[in-house]
């Protein structure tokens, strides 16, 4: 009996259906299945494009962009494919593209300070050195190319692992491996230069 | 969430549970850099932010933008519908004027220096033009009748047989 009542009542997992199931959805007609697609992933795209980007409203006009792209092409979405790696290739090449179009890199060292979390007076001292890591980021990784910039923050930020991020770029994973070693390099010598008191605990562990 | 005692242990893994410590335990956030200081940049990452306003007014904005889209995509729609009349007209036009050609084509063939436009008279005038003009005959055999005319305006006709003239005079 209680096996039967299971089967009738919906869990949470049987009322959302997943990316794919979305995607046919919206495939066969339905814009508010798109609204629904749109409302689960704007997190994850906002983040990783504000992390490229450096910027909020940037990253805001972009991760729309990325929605108004991913709408345009879903026809050509393979489903046999993770459809978060679809995303974040979309996400990428757009980001990539902004980068080498637009020079925002100026701006985007002094306008991440909306996003940084509000705190209690008690983690202060530990808040503002969240916020100072945040900012050095964006005043060392200047430096970087835009494939770069991409690689790390997926890498590092996104936790996402070499060989997804090969999958995400269409390229090979050695060539993944090779540009987070020269962004570590290039980064770790920027902060030498600029922020000496950080570029010590590479030294000392070296 | 992992125990500092926990993640001070495995400090240096790349292990999701460490990651989530890392980036939400201020007290082990120096901690983990002195042991692996790739974890300075790590410790902002993982947090999923939202947009400036909020999911709500950016996924509006995005339907906003889709709707606007798509009634552009409509009537581009419609705008190639016409043009593919306009193509379909245009291929009967030239069938037609193909057609018409060739038919004048044959028909020159038939008589070359006539045009078909010409009328009847004028062609058997030409045809005959290309016969000799006789203006004197003499002849110890033939035969001449002259047919009387009806006036001054009316053709005066003569008729001539005669056994060695040729056939086609």
């Amino acid at each position: 009996m209680a096996a039967e009542l299971r089967l009738m009542i919906p869990t949470n997992e049987s009322v959302e259906p997943d990316d794919r199931q979305l995607v046919r959805t919206i495939r066969s007609g339905d814009p508010d299945a798109f609204e629904q697609l749109v409302r689960r992933k704007t997190s994850k795209v906002y983040s990783l494009c504000y992390r490229i980007i450096g910027n909020a409203e940037d990253a805001k006009d972009i991760s729309q962009l990325v929605f108004i792209k991913l709408w345009e092409n879903l026809e050509k979405y393979d489903p046999a494919y993770a459809f978060d790696t679809w995303l974040y290739r979309i996400v990428t090449n757009v980001a990539i593209d902004f980068m080498r179009n637009k020079q925002s890199r100026e701006n985007a060292v002094n306008s991440n300070l909306r996003l940084v979390k509000t705190s209690t007076d008690a983690e202060q001292g530990v808040v503002v050195q969240r916020k100072e890591i945040e900012n050095v980021f964006n005043t060392v990784s200047d430096v970087l190319s835009p494939k770069q910039k991409t690689i790390f923050v997926m890498s590092e930020m996104d936790d996402l692992r070499s060989s997804e991020i090969a999958k995400i770029l269409g390229c090979r994973e050695s060539t993944v491996r090779n540009h987070l070693f020269n962004a570590r390099k290039l980064m770790q010598q920027q902060l030498k230069k600029r922020f000496p008191e950080y570029s010590r605990l590479w030294e000392e562990r070296s | 969430m992992m125990s500092c005692q926990s993640f001070r242990a495995n400090a240096e893994s790349r292990e999701p549970e460490v990651l989530e410590h890392l980036r939400k335990c201020d007290a082990c956030l120096e901690y983990a850099v002195s042991v692996d200081p790739d974890h300075f940049f790590r410790a902002i990452g993982g947090e999923e932010l939202e947009p400036p306003g909020g999911v709500d007014a950016f996924t509006a904005d995005v339907m906003a933008q889709v709707r606007l889209r798509q009634a552009e995509g409509s009537v581009a729609r419609r705008f190639l519908i016409a043009p593919r009349r306009l193509a379909a007209a245009a291929v009967i036009v030239v069938a037609i004027g193909a057609g018409a050609l060739v038919y004048e084509r044959n028909d020159q063939n038939v008589g070359p220096t006539l045009s078909r436009s010409a009328p009847a008279e004028s062609r058997r005038h030409v045809i005959t033009a290309t016969k000799p003009i006789v203006e004197t005959y003499q002849s110890q055999g033939a035969t001449i009748v002259e047919i009387p005319s009806q006036g001054s305006n009316d053709a005066s006709v003569v008729m001539i047989f005669d056994d060695s003239l040729p056939a086609d005079l």
